[in-house]
């Protein structure tokens, strides 16, 4: 068996402890590689920050603790971010499965930012139907929530005077892993309610969210880590994605190592192969 | 115990049993795998029940008295007749009723979003008119706005749409036409999956800034003890494999 052999038979949890160290050291040992800010990011944080205060924010946590790596920190920052404005931040979240984990990052921006629940906020939870839900609120939002997560009339909260329905709403920001998440928000929201929409998503989604964000359906779009490492440095909160940034770009940069090495090996076996044909 | 602190015992330990797999299939895996499953499954059909049934559905009946919600209940009922063969057809009107609910509400709003909105933003002018300076053609590759890139865009659909026409024959300028199209299909599976590679390192990234916070002796060292643990566990489940081979037949 040739060197070229035996190197693309390797044990494929060789491969795995290289990422997992090319993960592990960066976030031990990290370097502070610099963060480029993208126009698609800054479009998200410039909306918010063109807001006057008071105005209604409304963001939907639609994502379950599988997608929390990704997602989590862009909800702490855009919930710093809104709070810092003075904004009135409305939560939500149409996924059963993410309702505790929503209720929670909610509370605890909250909570660091001082801010006061039914007055400065409020964590509507969730009401079952996805697309039903946001055309619900479009209608009548106290049809589609007729109590906060807690089972307070969410007629009775002073964060919400003034809003009817998602027309009275400021600005949207959905963060979604799936469906339903920021493609339903805009068919069912925004396309007939018209209020100004923003993104944020995993990774694996972001490619598909690139058409909405060119032709303006949406107005801004956070993907994945990189997304909130990128917003962490705009409202300069750096947390869990900027520390995770060195991490990213070494596994990247193994990957894409690898990728060239096999290629290598895969070449120089076929051209043996050729040679041998060729003699034969 | 603090709940934290369990909490960090748990999430530590169902981690590393959910990583063991990366070594090989085993039963510790599985544990954690099914764990994984039921808590999911108990979680929703118990917050289900709490926000469907008892908010929006029974407390508003009995409490508010409101009598019209029965309609929506009993059409959810009709479903359930699929487990009484005799009665099963009656569960048809529940469908018939979600699937032309769903196709009415669905169709003209995607109709508009997807096809209409999009269609609009290919077929963008290919030169721009400015004011007194007249015809511009702009070439910046990073403007996603710019006419290079509207005919960039224009050329990406247009060959990708014939290389998915098959009434016709892949020769000559066709042929050209089509490899044009693998070849933005190309990059675009290309970018897709890049930041398929981004998503799951960031996960990775993530699961790993969780053990390294908790092997903090403030949590009482979880990710020390429990890989330990289970590194063991692993070496003796392998031993056993060896003096216990699984029955060939």
């Amino acid at each position: 068996m040739t060197f070229s052999e035996r190197m693309l038979k390797i044990d494929r949890r060789i491969i795995f402890l290289v990422i997992g160290l090319c993960t592990l050291l960066p976030l031990l040992y990290p370097v502070g590689l610099p963060i480029k800010i993208s126009s698609e990011v800054r479009g998200v944080y410039d909306h918010i920050e063109s807001l006057p205060e008071q105005s209604v924010f409304l963001l939907s946590i639609d994502f379950d603790p599988a997608s929390k790596p990704e997602l989590y920190p862009q909800a702490i920052a855009l919930l710093r971010h809104a709070f810092r404005k003075n904004l009135r931040v409305i939560t939500m979240t149409l996924w059963v499965s993410g309702t505790g984990m929503a209720d929670q990052i909610v509370t605890q921006v909250a909570k660091e930012m001082g801010k006061e629940y039914g007055t400065d906020y409020a964590f509507l939870g969730w009401s079952p139907g996805g697309q039903a839900v946001i055309i619900n609120m479009g209608q009548d939002l106290y049809s589609a929530f007729p109590s906060d997560y807690g089972g307070r009339p969410t007629k009775e909260l002073p964060v919400l005077n003034g809003v009817r329905n998602l027309k009275d709403v400021g600005y949207m920001v959905d963060l979604g892993a799936g469906k339903p998440g920021v493609e339903e928000w805009y068919v069912f929201g925004k396309d007939k309610y018209k209020f100004e929409l923003g993104g944020g998503c995993t990774g694996v989604m972001a490619p598909g969210l690139y058409p909405l964000l060119r032709s303006g359906q949406i107005n801004g779009l956070i993907g994945g880590l990189r997304g909130a490492a990128e917003y962490e440095s705009l409202i300069d909160q750096k947390g869990q994605a900027v520390a995770g940034m060195d991490a990213q770009s070494a596994t990247h940069i193994a990957i894409i190592v690898l990728v060239i090495i096999c290629n290598v090996f895969y070449l120089s076996l076929r051209r043996a192969a050729r040679a041998q044909g060729q003699a034969g | 115990m603090d709940a934290t602190i369990f909490g960090a015992w748990v999430a530590t330990g169902l981690t590393l049993l959910i990583f063991s797999f990366l070594y090989k299939d085993n039963p510790l895996f599985k544990l954690a795998e099914h764990l994984y499953v039921g808590v999911s499954i108990g979680y929703t059909i118990v917050k289900t029940y709490d926000t469907v049934l008892v908010h929006l559905v029974v407390k508003p009946i009995v409490e508010q008295g409101e009598i019209s919600l029965l309609i929506p209940v009993g059409i959810g009922m009709l479903m359930l007749t699929r487990y009484v063969p005799k009665a099963a057809w009656m569960s048809r009107y529940a469908f018939a009723f979600i699937v032309g609910m769903g196709a009415g509400l669905a169709i003209p709003r995607t109709i508009s979003s997807f096809i209409l909105k999009q269609v609009e933003d290919t077929i963008r002018p290919l030169l721009s008119l400015v004011g007194s300076d007249g015809v511009t053609f702009s070439m910046n590759l990073l403007n996603p706005a710019s006419n290079l890139n509207a005919i960039i865009i224009l050329l990406g659909v247009s060959s990708v749409l014939f290389y998915f026409f098959f009434s016709i024959e892949h020769t000559g300028v066709g042929k050209v036409v089509a490899r044009t199209g693998i070849l933005f299909l190309m990059i675009s599976f290309g970018a897709a999956f890049g930041y398929t590679v981004m998503a799951r390192m960031s996960l990775l990234i993530g699961r790993l800034t969780d053990l390294i916070e908790y092997s903090d002796a403030s949590y009482g060292r979880p990710t020390i003890w429990l890989l330990m643990g289970i590194v063991g566990a692993l070496f003796l489940l392998s031993r056993k494999g060896q003096e216990h081979p699984p029955d060939s037949h």
